[in-house]
């Protein structure tokens, strides 16, 4: 008899309970998919409603549609204008006689084309540089402040020193690129690019620290709001200059773009790609410059600071923020028509011998400037 | 060609044929770092034989494989070898033809060095802005040599004894017209590019040419006049019209690129007063002197030597008595000039973004110098 | 009494100087001086025209073939920067024997001149630095090109 209750003890504990007990999951599961499968709407709704900000924020401004719709218009308006100071047209044909499409034209050929790669490279690093290089001078990008509630990364006290950080891993990215196309030019071409970089970060970086004692603060809304009364470019005219200059350097935009001097050296760290990856190093110059000029205008020029003529005040603060973007561009694209490029030593010697005593200067009037109660 | 060996530490760039910037050429530059160790010129990839050619071919024949030498300044080289024949032959050549000689001469040298002006602004990252004004002003002279010859670049005008054909009606005043308008957009190279404070900086003080070591190494041409050395065949021993015509010859006291860079310039402008002073003061009279088709030569030699853009040109003929030049020996200026532009790294301290503003200043035609 | 010019001037010094050594020295035209020189004195006459004569100018370097009367000429053509005008200074080689002493311990710029004699002529240069073909491709199969009895044996076919 005892035997009989042993095996039947046995059956029911090792049996029926774990059945049982998967079978009570297995419902629980499929009482919650139903539940999921037919509350979805309401879940979608509830989730965008909650979340609308901060998704307009990732997808429009100053997200993805921004960065995209810059990048189009600003490889447009540099063919046309830089064509027009050689005395030519500029593209003419793709879209009704102005060229606008050409741009959309020539990211297609490029997503069409072989990716021609060498045998004995280190395929990793080349293939997820440039689509790094493109990639990461966004993730800064998302610090600056259209305005005082719309910021998408609002890191608060950290935001500048955060955006110095990012931009600073930027220099690596060509250096690896031109290390892993395994080619005599673009190894220089790397070679150039930490060179002029060690030498322009510095200046940048103390610039960056005597505008933030001036407004007292390194949170960029706090910042901008502080410039309310007058723009810093005016009490801090060194420093102006310097993170002007700055602002080309770290583009690498003529006549600082050393590293990708056609003439010597075939296109720098940018030979040997080919296809969508070229795409995107070229991408990679237009999203750099943006998270670079942005910061100037954002620690300069006021950021998004001007006469609300617009209703609302969050939609003049971005028309301002815009519109000194735009001027900042034509400036750029003009300094690129006028000047030829500079040779690496006499970048250096530009960097060292005198943006960093010139930043050092700024820096102590800046202090003398807090100290004596002027601002 | 076998290369020296690659010595330890040092790095060898092949600023090859395969290049942007290059032209038909490769220079071989060995680096160490930045600095540049040595520069080794690998000629000869446009090489065609045209001295084999030229035995090959009556003088009346041989115009046009000579001409092929420099395309930019085609007159300058049909006139050594037409100089050359007619020397051999025994012809002299009526007083009007020289002056249209002279002319197309100064014109071909605006445009050689146009092209050159623009080669140099775009060695130095100018987006090609200058490369592509100079295009635009380039297309008035091109424009004249269409209509008086036919064709834009390979003029094939001179024969021995004079010129083809007369100039039209009222070529000389698109001369003038042409020269003023060129003269006019001079004034903005001037302020756009030679006082652009970042060219000044690229250029200034770059690859120094002492004048004792131009004379020793053999550069010809604005290499050699922009280290202050004024020798010029046009001026030594003046062919064609060149002893009637008001010029000086231009040279510069920096020997560094800039200077270089500068004679052009000048010789440009002084090109210009040139043509206006031939297009106002040409005398009228026959163009051209018969000369039998297939002329027969007694056996001697004549050497002709003539101004090109880029330097002294001399055609040494030697001839048998036979309708076809025994031997013709070119001395080319490039070849000459790229013999100092291997030297010029021993010389002066370069940077390997120095080599391609360097080789412009010397301005270097690779047909010329493989010929 | 019409005075000299300079190219007679010259000339007369030279054959002064060396009266042995010199085949011809003579005015062709105007601007124009041809000195031939007999194969054993050409190096000391050489340097004495850049030492003494002041031919500091080297402008070109290039040979002629003869068959029929079985020599080559080497002819080095220099200029004086101050009397500018052109020597043509030449030394007859038997085709047998194309050896001769190279010119770039006087004038540095000949080396380029000298390659291509050697590559296109056959002549040889004993003490130049860097006897390498100028012009020919690389995969030249042999033969000098600018002899008369070149039948065009270094491409292949």
């Amino acid at each position: 008899m005892d035997i009989f209750v042993a095996i039947w003890r046995l059956v029911y504990t090792c049996i029926y309970l774990p059945t049982d007990q998967i079978l009570k999951w297995v419902g629980d599961l499929f009482d919650l998919s139903m539940d999921i499968l037919f509350n979805l709407p309401a879940y979608t709704i509830e989730f965008l409603i909650v979340n609308t900000k901060p998704l307009l924020q990732v997808l429009i401004l100053p997200g993805l549609a921004f960065i995209l719709v810059f990048a189009i218009i600003a490889v447009w308006f540099e063919r046309k204008f830089l064509a027009r100071a050689m005395l030519r047209v500029g593209p003419y044909y793709c879209g009704k006689r102005s060229g606008v499409l050409q741009v959309f034209a020539d990211f297609l050929k490029l997503f069409m084309k072989e990716i021609i790669v060498q045998e004995d490279i280190d395929f990793l690093f080349f293939a997820a540089m440039p689509v790094l290089v493109s990639t990461l001078p966004a993730l800064a990008l998302i610090l600056i402040p259209f305005d005082q509630n719309w910021v998408l990364w609002n890191v608060g006290d950290l935001s500048m020193p955060m955006f110095f950080a990012i931009a600073g891993i930027a220099p690596l990215l060509p250096i690896f690129a031109g290390w892993a196309s395994n080619n005599k030019y673009t190894f220089i071409g790397a070679f150039r690019v930490a060179y002029m970089y060690i030498s322009a970060e510095i200046p940048l970086v103390i610039c960056g620290a005597s505008v933030a004692i001036m407004a007292g603060s390194f949170d960029l809304t706090k910042i901008v709001e502080a410039q309310r009364n007058m723009w810093f470019c005016i009490p801090q005219f060194i420093g102006f200059i310097i993170f002007f200059l700055g602002v080309i350097i770290e583009a690498e935009r003529t006549p600082f773009d050393i590293p990708v001097a056609e003439v010597e050296l075939v296109f720098g760290w940018r030979t040997e790609y080919s296809g969508i990856l070229f795409g995107f190093t070229m991408m990679a110059e237009y999203v750099m410059f943006q998270a670079w000029a942005l910061l100037f205008i954002t620690m300069y020029l006021g950021g998004f600071n001007g006469p609300n003529f617009l209703g609302n005040p969050m939609y003049s603060h971005i028309f301002w923020l815009v519109t000194k973007f735009a001027i900042l561009v034509v400036l750029i694209v003009l300094l690129r028509c006028v000047f030829p490029r500079l040779r690496i030593d006499q970048m250096l010697r530009l960097g060292w011998r005198y943006l960093t005593p010139l930043a050092v200067l700024n820096l102590v009037l800046v202090l003398a400037m807090k100290l004596l109660g002027v601002f | 060609m076998t290369e020296p060996v690659i010595e330890p530490d040092i790095m060898r760039i092949s600023w090859g044929p395969q290049h942007p910037m290059s032209g038909q050429t490769r220079i071989i530059i060995d680096v160490d770092g930045e600095k540049v160790h040595r520069i080794i010129a690998d000629l000869g990839f446009t090489h065609r034989g045209i001295e084999k050619i030229l035995e090959k071919r009556t003088f009346l024949q041989g115009i046009i494989p000579m001409e092929r030498m420099v395309m930019a300044d085609t007159p300058n080289i049909g006139l050594g070898y037409v100089m050359a024949v007619e020397e051999v032959l025994g012809i002299e050549v009526p007083e009007r033809a020289n002056w249209i000689r002279s002319l197309l001469c100064e014109m071909a040298r605006i445009n050689s060095h146009l092209y050159a002006f623009g080669l140099q602004a775009e060695s130095t990252g100018y987006f090609p802005a200058v490369f592509l004004w100079t295009t635009i002003d380039r297309a008035v002279i091109l424009d004249l040599f269409e209509e008086l010859t036919g064709a834009r670049w390979s003029l094939n005008f001179f024969m021995p004894g004079g010129v083809h054909n007369n100039l039209p009606e009222g070529f000389e005043d698109k001369v003038v017209k042409g020269a003023q308008y060129l003269r006019k957009r001079f004034e903005d190279y001037w302020e756009a590019m030679v006082e652009n404070a970042v060219f000044e900086m690229r250029c200034n003080d770059v690859a120094v040419l002492k004048p004792e070591d131009a004379i020793r190494l053999g550069a010809t041409g604005p290499v050699l006049r922009g280290s202050g050395v004024a020798m010029d065949v046009r001026k030594d021993e003046p062919y064609a019209a060149y002893a009637d015509i008001d010029f000086e010859v231009v040279t510069e006291s920096a020997c560094d690129v800039m200077a270089r860079t500068k004679v052009r310039y000048r010789e440009i402008v002084q090109s210009l007063n040139m043509m206006e002073q031939i297009a106002c003061e040409m005398p009228k009279g026959p163009i051209r002197k018969k000369v039998p088709l297939f002329a027969r030569s007694k056996a001697g030699e004549a050497l002709s030597r003539v101004e090109t853009a880029r330097g002294e040109l001399g055609v040494h003929m030697f001839t048998d008595g036979g309708m076809n030049p025994y031997r013709v020996k070119i001395n080319s200026p490039t070849l000459r000039n790229m013999y100092v532009f291997e030297r010029l790294a021993e010389l002066d301290e370069l940077l390997v973004a120095d080599v391609p503003v360097v080789i412009n200043s010397i301005d270097p035609w690779y047909l010329d110098s493989d010929r | 009494m019409v005075s000299e010019t300079p190219e007679e001037a010259f000339v007369e010094s030279i054959k002064a100087t060396y009266p042995d050594a010199i085949i011809s020295a003579e005015v062709l035209r105007p601007k124009r001086v041809s000195v031939v020189v007999k194969r054993d004195h050409f190096l000391e006459i050489a340097k004495s025209l850049k030492d003494e004569f002041g031919f500091t100018h080297p402008v070109s370097g290039g040979a002629l073939d003869y068959p029929r009367e079985n020599r080559m000429r080497m002819i080095y053509y220099l200029m004086n920067p101050e009397s500018r005008f052109m020597l043509t200074y030449g030394v007859d080689l038997s085709r047998d024997d194309l050896k001769l002493s190279s010119m770039t311990s006087v004038w540095e710029a000949i080396s380029f001149h000298e390659r291509e004699a050697h590559e296109m002529f056959g002549i040889s240069f004993e003490g130049h630095p860097n006897m390498v073909p100028l012009l020919l491709p690389p995969d030249w199969k042999g033969g000098h090109p600018l002899r008369k009895d070149f039948k065009g044996e270094g491409v292949e076919e």
